[in-house]
């Protein structure tokens, strides 16, 4: 039965349904998964109060030392939670955005889908007479960003240059707007927002958790779902079209995908655009080239936000660097990186 | 020509009459006129008249700058913002106001040195990878540095809450409260950019039609662009010193110009001197009297005008290059 299966795969039957697994996916989220353990168990122990380690036990169930099981239940879960899935809804949607517009520079932070989202939160944060939720508003700020910059590209191509400079025009002037909506309130309503609008799992707007991990239970799925048309789209559009993929509908489901995570990440975390850079690219390091590293970018992704943020709280502690700053410190000299090293393969 | 003149004058003299508080464009003539009030006299002079003269300083620099880089790169996008150029210049005079720099000269000097160093990083790299004639790469490249840069600045304001103030202020790109010795203090650099041009604007039209014909024409393709380098560095450098980083001006301006003049880069850079502090002071009108008593940072406003343009110009049927 096995004999059509391709070496490195796993072909798994159950009744008429079947499975290709590609073995070294496996092993790659196994890999990620292992690192990313240990990191989370740091970040639940170290901080301005040290825990022993093994008082993190009891604190998480509620019993031991109330103090312990205060700050690991209320305060540290809870952001380790955030850092997880903000970390991981950043780099799959930069993973996707990169292989729609084959190009590894072109993630949502880049195109300007952060700084839409951020635009319209930053206007429910600092309340400017908008009362929906900054999720919603999120949304409602990058899907505007995605829709301008994708309807300028006309014909709905994702891959030319229109594409991309047009989409850093939009997010230019979407920033420019939180600029605008910062500068018309009051200095405190723009001191609170401000570490926010640089990229912070601090502030946390209470509902944002929930809806992120709802829209990431709905979009991995359906990435994965769209996983072997993406990567036929990784090719020449004659080369796509011929593998019998509809390059227009699958243009628009994957960029509609990378909107939503994006935009419900922002509201959560703020625009931290350098996690859906480097996450994508510590997976695609690690994967074969055949297929599109997506669990592997989410794991990834939920790993370096968990070690920023960690960084963050601990390096100048009590001051505390919001994640975006770390993140874009460690992810700047990383792109300059993929400008300068010899160009491999145009995704 | 004469028409743009006449119509920056005319925007230069809205700039002195026009703003928030209560000294009305009636009464701001009547000091030009020469028999104003004192609290006129003083807003008029100390006020309103170096903003506006920095306004046209900054305007011109910014202008010329973005001409030049996108003569040199051969790509219509090349913009002293989109490039990184005003972040690294930026990101310069932050690190020197935190470490207590305060001196006007040294801080255009840093902003300059800032901009050379964002300049030769984006189009060295752009250069040395061999995608000169990509300006999707070019852009890219730049939007990448400058969110590196940007964050960097951003961290120094979180580092420092006593400077952060004095930054944080200047960071968005303003006229406001700037000083007269500022602007005189930029002036030689100024002189020493302009003499540049000059000298070089000739190879650069040659240039454009390729290093092959430049070479042939008996000029120096590298000694050209290194020019036209410090150039930009030394204008963006004391732009941004002056008002910090102001966005989409090197874009627009020279679109704008290049509209109006023809292919002729000579041209160009003659119209570039009027319609730069045009575009600035319009903004920086529009951005006193918008939110008026506050006011918006002009960056806000510039990017509002350019992103358009930056759009018109990517949607243009031709193929980008220059």
């Amino acid at each position: 039965m096995n004999g059509g299966t391709p070496s490195g795969y796993w072909h798994l039957t159950l009744g008429r349904a079947s499975l290709l697994l590609e073995r070294r996916a496996l092993w790659v989220g196994a890999l990620l998964l292992s690192a990313l353990l240990p990191a989370s168990l740091a970040y639940l122990v170290l901080g301005t109060e040290r825990l022993p380690l093994a008082g993190l036990w009891p604190a998480l169930q509620g019993s031991g030392d109330p103090f312990a099981a205060f700050m690991v239940q209320e305060l540290r879960l809870p952001r380790l939670v955030a850092a997880w899935l903000s970390g991981a809804a950043f780099a799959l949607a930069g993973c996707l955005m990169q292989t729609l517009a084959r190009n590894r520079l072109a993630t949502p932070g880049i195109i300007g889908i952060d700084n839409g989202a951020t635009a319209f939160a930053v206007a429910s944060i600092v309340g400017l007479g908008v009362s929906l939720a900054p999720p919603a508003m999120a949304l409602a700020g990058g899907a505007t960003a995605a829709a301008i910059t994708f309807g300028l590209a006309s014909g709905g191509d994702t891959r030319g240059y229109r594409f991309i400079v047009g989409g850093i025009g939009i997010g230019a002037v979407f920033g420019a707007v939180t600029q605008l909506r910062l500068a018309q309130v009051d200095i405190d309503s723009a001191n609170a927002a401000y570490p926010w609008t640089v990229g912070t799992l601090n502030s946390r707007s209470p509902g944002a958790v929930t809806v992120l991990a709802a829209g990431l239970a709905l979009g991995l799925p359906l990435a994965l779902a769209l996983g072997r048309s993406l990567a036929g789209l990784r090719f020449p559009d004659a080369v796509a079209s011929g593998l019998g993929i509809p390059l227009k509908r699958r243009r628009l489901q994957v960029l509609t995908l990378a909107v939503l995570l994006t935009a419900l990440a922002v509201a959560l975390a703020g625009p931290v655009g350098m996690v859906g850079l480097i996450g994508p690219e510590i997976a695609r390091s690690l994967s074969s080239p055949r297929g599109v590293p997506l669990v592997a970018s989410a794991l990834a992704g939920a790993l370096v936000m968990v070690l920023a943020d960690l960084v963050g709280r601990l390096l100048l502690a009590p001051i505390e660097l919001p994640v975006g700053i770390v993140t874009a410190i460690v992810g700047g000299p990383w792109l300059l990186w993929i400008l300068l090293r010899p160009s491999r393969s145009p995704v | 020509m004469t028409l743009l003149v006449a119509l920056l004058a005319a925007v230069a003299i809205a700039s002195v009459m026009l703003g928030a508080g209560d000294v009305t464009p009636a009464r701001a003539l009547a000091v030009l006129l020469g028999r104003g009030d004192d609290e006129a006299a003083f807003v008029v002079g100390s006020l309103r008249a170096p903003r506006t003269l920095i306004g046209i300083v900054v305007g011109v620099s910014l202008g010329l700058a973005g001409a030049l880089l996108q003569a040199v790169s051969r790509n219509p996008l090349a913009e002293p913002g989109l490039l990184g150029v005003s972040a690294g210049a930026a990101f310069a005079v932050g690190v020197a106001l935190w470490l207590g720099a305060s001196a006007a000269t040294l801080r255009i000097a840093v902003g300059q040195l800032g901009a050379l160093l964002g300049c030769v990083a984006v189009l060295g790299v752009v250069r040395l990878r061999g995608m000169g004639d990509d300006p999707v790469r070019l852009v890219l490249a730049g939007a990448a540095f400058s969110a590196l840069l940007a964050s960097l600045t951003s961290l120094l304001l979180l580092f420092d809450q006593r400077t952060a103030d004095e930054i944080r202020f200047w960071v968005v790109g303003s006229l406001a409260g700037r000083h007269l010795e500022d602007l005189v203090a930029v002036l030689p650099s100024l002189a020493v950019a302009l003499g540049i041009i000059a000298v070089i604007a000739r190879p650069l039209a040659a240039l454009a039609l390729g290093e092959r014909v430049a070479s042939g024409l008996g000029h120096h393709p590298g000694r050209v662009r290194l020019l036209v380098i410090l150039a930009v560095a030394l204008l963006v450098g004391a732009a941004t010193a002056l008002a910090g980083p102001i966005a989409f001006v090197g874009l627009v301006v020279p679109f704008a110009a290049r509209a109006l003049a023809g292919p002729d880069i000579r041209r160009t850079l003659w119209l570039c001197l009027p319609l730069g502090p045009l575009m600035v002071l319009v903004a920086d009108i529009v951005s006193r009297l918008v939110v008026a008593p506050s006011e918006l940072p002009i960056g806000v406003l510039t990017a509002l005008l350019g992103a358009p343009v930056l759009v018109a110009v990517v949607r243009a049927r031709r193929l980008p290059t220059l």
